[in-house]
């Protein structure tokens, strides 16, 4: 095998682990924090939680909430000059996606300078970022885990996918009371999207043993609790989801994703879309797409789905595909790529994009535009 | 375009997550050499203070002591001045001072030079203070820098020099009158000669009584010039820079040859009235020896008239350290009003009645002493007494007098 490298912050995780955000900073040399959350968690009181535990370390912070789903370059700059302004010393964010993603541009752009264009791509971050500790407050994105930043350059229409092992968090706290107070289908939706993290992750050509483990854990957590935590919102099955997400997105930061999140980007950056509502579109069509080329992988994700094996790696690896079909379809989530995309016209441009984004590297089989395409029409 | 990522990107074996540990290695690096470049000038900085040979004190604007240099403790030998105020420490005085040129220095904002004089050791001396701000970055005085140094030295040479420019001023006026008194009474005493050799040719002529009001006249005239004439000699002598005959002498016996001179003279005294101590180790000085024997006969004249029945006079004769011989000659007589000192070698400065003196004998003193390129010192207490200090330069071998400041001339 070539190699391989495996990093993750360190994280903290269980029921009211929020309490130890005050302690933490002080710990990584805060005097003055800069906190990203955004307004829903303000009114959920879950903001005011995490400041009470600054204030318990006599801690000054600054706060930051002008940040939307899919959050912007010109957000992330504005970001910036308030966290050099007030002098802030460490980043803390507190959210879904959107607001650790923030967070997490605007320590490049505060420490590095210039424009969060400038850091696009892999590996483009030179000096040392701010001590970060973040907070997810869905079980999905998993941005509190891993190296990835996804910001839309707004000029371009485009999903900016800024890569760098210095993007990783120093401390990730996860508390799944936090999730408590989540709607229906921000819950769906993000577990959907740590579901399709960990599939592609564990087909993709970089997993190692070290990830697929993780991947496989991930489906089975998902599978077996969503429905409950949706209905019941029992704190059990909500754990078990934070669960689920921290770990797939222990093993997406390491091995990559594939042309699902690919095509995901494009989607965001052109049509603003809920992210986690893309995969149960093209997901399937992804993995119909790639089971060729890894037969036995997608047999070993259809047995975690299926609870069983069918009769061959193939009928197994279909059933799978089948049974995360169903599952979505359950949820009652869109499945069909024309209730995102409206006009059809608009899927070469689509696909052009996508063909050109970092996550289409680690793919299991490699995908043209045409290819791309091809997947979309399936999805249609 | 940038270029597009690879895998080897996404697995990233050679990218860490950046820390600042390499960056404060670099800082603390940087840091250590500064912290020694600012420990070496902080040593020269400190070697120039130590440097400085006045008294350096720093104050804070309350008057209080912060700092001091090590001349000061050399100076004042006052332990742990600081925190003091600088009154109590010079003064012991609980107020400031009238004029403080601290108090000034930190009102104008300028700096302040003032002259002032503190016991120091149980003497005065005289000090030269320069008080000047240290400000802060606004400019506002935050503490006084006070530099006090000690002129005393300066003073006194300062005084010497007026001393001896106003004796050489006052010499060539009293020269110059004597040098015209001179022809006018030679004249008189010359004619007044002439009348007293031809009196005896009308002696036959006038009667009795008038011929001895003439020759009674006649003399008192010749001896009255007779004295003028000894004053304007001696009144000459400033103007000459004469350099008499000079020879070894040995001061013990110059002192014991003007006793004897005068044992006629003080049989009229106590006998225990002079005491002599004389040093028997005393090295010759180079000198004209009856000018030297003029000069303790006047100090010893002025000391018998200062003297009353039951006091004491003692000559003493002491070889100090250095090049200098001196004689002493102390009484416990009525002393000199402070106001007197300053004039007191001047010619014709007297404090005795008229007719018992012209006021010259000092005079005479301070030049020959002068011109033997020596020094003459008084101390004296009003009420209690008076020394007289001669001061004369040791004989050096070859034999001519030493710091003479016009030899020969
Ligand atoms: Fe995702």
């Amino acid at each position: 095998m070539e190699l391989r490298k495996f990093s993750i912050p360190e994280i903290i995780f269980g029921r009211g682990s929020l309490r130890y955000v005050g302690r933490c900073a002080r710990r990584i040399g805060a005097e003055k924090v800069f906190l990203v959350s955004d307004p829903g968690l303000e009114q959920a009181g879950w903001v005011d939680r995490l400041t009470e535990t600054l204030e318990e370390e006599k801690l000054r912070w600054v706060y930051f909430n002008d940040v939307v789903s899919n959050p912007r370059d010109l957000q992330i700059e504005k970001g910036a000059a308030v966290y050099r302004r007030e002098r802030a010393d460490v980043v803390i964010a507190l959210g879904g996606g959107s607001p650790m993603d923030a967070a997490k541009g605007i320590a490049v752009v505060a420490s590095n300078g210039g424009q969060i264009r400038d850091y696009e791509g892999a590996n483009r971050i030179q000096r040392p970022l701010p001590p970060m500790v973040f907070i997810p407050s869905t079980a999905g994105s998993g941005s509190d885990i891993t190296q990835f930043a996804i910001i839309t350059d707004v000029r371009r229409k485009v999903k900016m996918s800024i890569i760098s092992r210095t993007l990783v968090p120093n401390i990730s706290i996860i508390d799944p009371l936090v999730l408590q107070t989540k709607t229906r289908k921000l819950i769906i939706a993000a577990a959907i999207d740590a579901m399709s993290h960990a599939i592609e992750s564990y087909v993709s050509n970089i997993a190692s043993p070290f990830t697929e483990l993780l991947s496989l854990q991930a489906i089975g957590l998902i599978v077996k609790h969503l429905h409950t935590a949706v209905e019941t919102r029992s704190l059990d099955s909500l754990e078990q989801l934070s669960s689920a997400s921290t770990v797939a997105g222990m093993a997406f930061s390491n091995a990559g994703l594939g042309a699902d999140h690919a095509l995901a980007h494009s989607l965001g950056g052109m049509f603003d879309t809920l992210h986690g509502l893309v995969h149960p579109v093209l997901l399937p069509a992804v993995m119909r797409f790639n089971l060729p080329e890894c037969i036995e992988k997608m047999a070993d994700i259809g047995r975690v789905l299926l609870g069983r094996r069918l009769g061959s790696s193939e009928a197994t690896a279909l059933g799978g595909i089948e049974k995360f079909e169903e599952f979505c379809e359950s949820l009652e989530v869109g499945v069909h790529l024309k209730e995102i995309v409206r006009d059809k016209s608009e899927l070469p441009n689509l696909c052009k994009m996508a063909v050109n984004d970092a996550c289409l590297l680690t793919n299991p089989r490699k995908a043209t535009c045409e290819d791309l395409l091809q997947i979309c029409e399936g999805a249609w | 375009m940038k270029s597009k990522p690879t895998l080897d990107d996404l697995i990233g074996v050679e990218h860490s997550k950046l820390g600042y540990y390499r960056e404060l290695q670099q800082k603390v690096a940087e840091v250590e050499i500064s912290n020694l470049e600012l420990a070496r000038r902080q040593r020269q900085i400190q070697a120039i203070l130590d440097g400085i040979t006045d008294v350096m004190m720093v104050l804070s604007l309350n008057l209080k002591i912060v700092s001091v240099n090590h001349v000061f403790q050399d100076v004042f030998r006052v332990p742990e001045p600081e925190g003091k105020f600088c009154h109590e420490v010079f003064r012991s005085a609980p107020q400031p001072c009238s004029s403080c040129p601290v108090i000034t220095s930190r009102e104008s904002n300028r700096v302040c030079r003032h002259l002032a004089i503190y016991p120091v050791d149980g003497q005065n001396r005289h000090f030269e203070i320069t008080a000047s701000p240290l400000r802060n970055p606004d400019g506002k005085p935050c503490l006084i820098l006070l530099l006090m140094r000690d002129v005393t030295l300066e003073k006194e040479l300062q005084a010497k020099y007026y001393q001896s420019q106003r004796m050489a001023t006052i010499g060539v006026l009293a020269a110059g009158v004597a040098h015209e008194i001179n022809n006018p009474l030679t004249a008189i005493s010359g004619f007044a000669e002439g009348l007293k050799r031809r009196l005896p040719r009308i002696e036959k002529t006038i009667d009795q009584e008038l011929m001895d009001d003439f020759s009674e006249y006649l003399g008192i005239i010749l001896k009255e010039c007779q004295r003028c004439q000894e004053i304007v000699q001696s009144l000459l002598t400033f103007g000459r820079q004469t350099c008499p005959e000079s020879s070894p002498v040995n001061l013990n016996n110059l002192v014991n040859d003007t006793l004897k001179l005068l044992q006629n003279q003080l049989k009229q005294y106590r006998k225990d009235l002079i005491q002599v101590e004389l040093d028997e180790s005393l090295p010759p000085v180079q000198g004209n020896e009856s000018q030297l024997k003029q000069v303790v006969l006047d100090l010893l004249f002025n000391a018998l008239d200062a003297t009353q029945e039951k006091g004491a006079i003692i000559l003493r004769t002491s070889s100090g350290n250095g090049d200098w011989v001196s004689f002493s000659i102390e009484d416990t007589g009525y002393g000199i009003p402070s106001e007197h000192m300053d004039r007191l070698f001047e010619p014709f400065f007297t404090t005795k009645p008229v007719g018992k003196g012209v006021g010259i004998g000092l005079s005479t003193c301070y030049n020959i002493v002068d011109q033997h390129g020596g020094e003459i010192q008084v101390e004296s207490e009003e009420g209690k007494g008076s020394t007289f200090i001669v001061k004369l330069p040791r004989e050096n071998r070859n034999g001519s007098l030493q710091s003479n400041p016009n030899p020969g001339s």
